[in-house]
């Protein structure tokens, strides 16, 4: 047990817990419009991947290849809305969650049809140069991951605080009879909420594949660490979701540093199902909303 | 265009009348139990593995359909009767009988402990924490490699003593079905009953309200563990058989796409009744069969890819224009016929 592994093990934590984080937020903005429990978003995460690689692979250059994903992903989280929740909205919350299931395994199977099931990759944004600190190494996307959730943190806050359609978003989220009365079209914002989830997804997979390679099937996992980012911190909040994805992305990189090699996932996952079952309403509960 | 094609759909099964339920089902279960004389292996295979899905399915209707908690994570179940079974016919020599009962027991067991502190939470939080627990599940099976067999799966499982003058598959298939039916017997005793009638009470997607029941004297959380622990029984012995069957069990056969899976056959047979449970773990291994076998012979490509797409359409039509499942078909068509 050195400074090293500590540090090694610190600054994956970090890159980790951002990723969760990033797929927690996009939890976090359809359920927090909606109330739909959108087990598909890890998916969106996975077609972000998939697609920038093969756009790379066909030579278009890096930054249109992730515009180009970016914006295929969203079509891809405007038809889940239009087609298969909207249809259903007003079913109960189990019915709508496995409509997002049932999107979910059919996006798989065409992207393992289109694609193939084998591992992907792409060349980190900057060349894979890594850096190397006491002994630590930082590899060089991880930066790039840190900063991209960063941005989406503060774009996030500034959209919902600052602008009309965000503030309108919220709205809908804090109380959507009131926000039906002051004239705020619900469906048109539940739409936008899955748009902007499938944005936040598809950007976040693109710029993780450098780090964490991508595949058909790599969509359910990331769903369900994502959720778990969600429950521990509290779905209710981005700053719970955020929180809930850093301790997810710790737990995860500390027990694989500190822990008996193989026990580490299952140590980490059970921990943290402990602290979500010891505080039901997450770590960051919803503001004074009785449930 | 939905609208249309709720319409359709329903008028297509019209059309080709799905009539005389009684008549249906007695040719299909003569069709059934005299299987293993007339069909091959593989068909017998593929239906014994129905059946164990069935098993599985059976409790989550209690859970889902009665209880009204939606549980993604049977796998567990399923995965612990198998594990346990396995372990204790390999390592400790028991008989595997006697290990499949014990599988079975531990199932249950665990059920009690992990429904208490899960079934605290409403609503569909406890569908996303059981698939956590079942993510759970799969990293330690993997990681307590020397007991478990890791991520390659435990081999070599023993066979149930069968008796001589039937093939090892006929014997299982025949298990398979008792087993399957006393499953069904037993919920459909459960949900008329004073348990079930409880159950229904606390249930809000059955238009009950968990206060209202408790405050009725009703002590909902004992009953809702009660099912959940039911349900584990069922998958647990699934899971037991399952291994004494194919000798080999590994953990991917007992993840969170297993227990999707499973909730996907309750959902598209009709989470209340227990025969759509029957119905959905048909049409699910029918679907995976007919996809593997057939459809790479047809139209070539992978194996495997066609299979997922078509679990999510089903799921999103039956959802969308069936959402009380396809047993409620015949029933929806008469309404349509008087109506």
């Amino acid at each position: 047990m050195d400074t090293a592994t500590v540090l090694q093990s610190l600054i994956s934590g970090l890159t980790l817990g951002c990723i969760y984080a990033a797929l927690g937020l996009g939890l976090f903005v359809v359920y927090g419009v909606t109330r739909v429990l959108n087990l598909a978003q890890g998916e969106f995460v996975m077609l972000g991947g998939m697609l920038t690689v093969s756009f790379v692979t066909v030579g278009i250059p890096l930054a249109l290849a992730i515009v180009l994903a970016v914006l295929m992903t969203m079509l891809s989280g405007l038809f889940l809305y239009r087609f298969i929740i909207y249809p259903a909205r007003h079913a109960s919350g189990s019915t709508l969650a496995f409509l997002t299931v049932g999107f979910a395994f059919a996006i798989e199977g065409i992207t393992l049809l289109v694609f193939g099931w084998e591992y992907r990759s792409l060349t980190a944004f900057l060349g894979s140069s890594s850096i190397h600190l006491w002994g630590a190494t930082i590899f060089g996307q991880a930066p790039w991951v840190v900063g991209m959730t960063v941005l989406m943190v503060v774009g996030l806050f500034f959209f919902f605080d600052h602008t009309l359609v965000g503030k309108a978003l919220r709205a809908c989220a804090d109380e959507p009879l009131g926000a039906r009365s002051v004239g705020i079209d619900i469906n048109r914002m539940a739409l936008l909420a899955f748009i902007l989830a499938s944005a936040l997804g598809a950007v976040a997979g693109a710029t993780i594949t450098p780090l964490t390679m991508t595949a058909y099937n790599v969509g359910i996992p990331l769903t369900i660490k994502g959720l778990l980012a969600a429950f521990v911190g509290g779905i209710h909040r981005a700053e719970g979701v955020i929180l809930g994805g850093l301790l997810v992305g710790f737990a995860e990189a500390l027990s694989a540093g500190l822990m008996p090699t193989g026990y580490h996932d299952a140590i980490a996952l059970g921990l943290l199902l402990a602290v979500f079952l010891a505080r039901p309403r997450g770590l960051l509960p919803a503001h004074g909303v009785a449930e | 265009m939905m609208r249309e094609l709720g319409v359709i759909i329903p008028a297509i099964a019209d059309r080709y009348g799905v009539r005389g339920g009684r008549v249906a089902s007695v040719i299909a279960l003569a069709v059934l139990l005299t299987l293993p004389l007339w069909g091959n292996t593989y068909l017998v295979t593929v239906f014994s593995t129905i059946a164990l899905y069935s098993i599985v399915a059976l409790g989550l209707v209690l859970l889902t359909g009665l209880a009204g908690q939606v549980s993604l994570g049977q796998g567990v179940f399923y995965g612990i009767g198998a594990y346990v079974s396995a372990i204790c016919t390999v390592r400790l020599g028991l008989p595997p009988a006697l290990a499949a009962v014990i599988g079975v027991v531990v199932a249950g067991l665990v059920a009690v402990p992990v429904g208490r502190a899960i079934l605290r939470l409403r609503g569909i939080i406890v569908a996303g924490v059981t698939l956590t627990v079942n993510l759970v599940f799969f990293y330690l099976v993997v990681s307590v490699s020397s007991l478990t067999g890791g991520a390659t799966g435990f081999v070599l499982i023993p066979r149930f003593s069968a008796p001589h003058f039937m093939r090892y598959s006929t014997f299982v298939f025949y298990l398979a079905w008792l087993l399957a039916i006393v499953c069904l017997v037993l919920t459909l005793h459960l949900a008329r009953s004073r348990i079930g009638r409880a159950l229904k009470a606390g249930n809000l997607l059955a238009g009950g309200s968990e206060d209202t029941a408790q405050v009725l004297g009703i002590d909902v959380m004992h009953y809702k563990v009660g099912a959940y622990v039911v349900a584990a029984v069922f998958a647990g012995t699934a899971g037991a058989v399952y291994a004494h069957y194919m000798t080999v069990i590994e953990p991917n056969s007992c993840g969170a796409q297993f227990s999707v899976l499973i909730a996907i056959m309750v959902i598209v047979g009709g989470v209340t009744n227990p025969w759509g449970a029957l119905l959905g773990a048909g049409l699910i291994v029918g679907i995976t069969e007919f996809f593997r076998e057939v459809a790479p012979i047809l139209v070539g490509g992978p194996t495997g890819a066609y299979e997922l797409a078509a679990y999510g359409i089903v799921l999103v039509l039956c959802l969308l224009f069936l959402p009380e499942g396809l047993f409620s078909l015949p029933a929806r068509l008469r309404r349509r016929r008087e109506a």
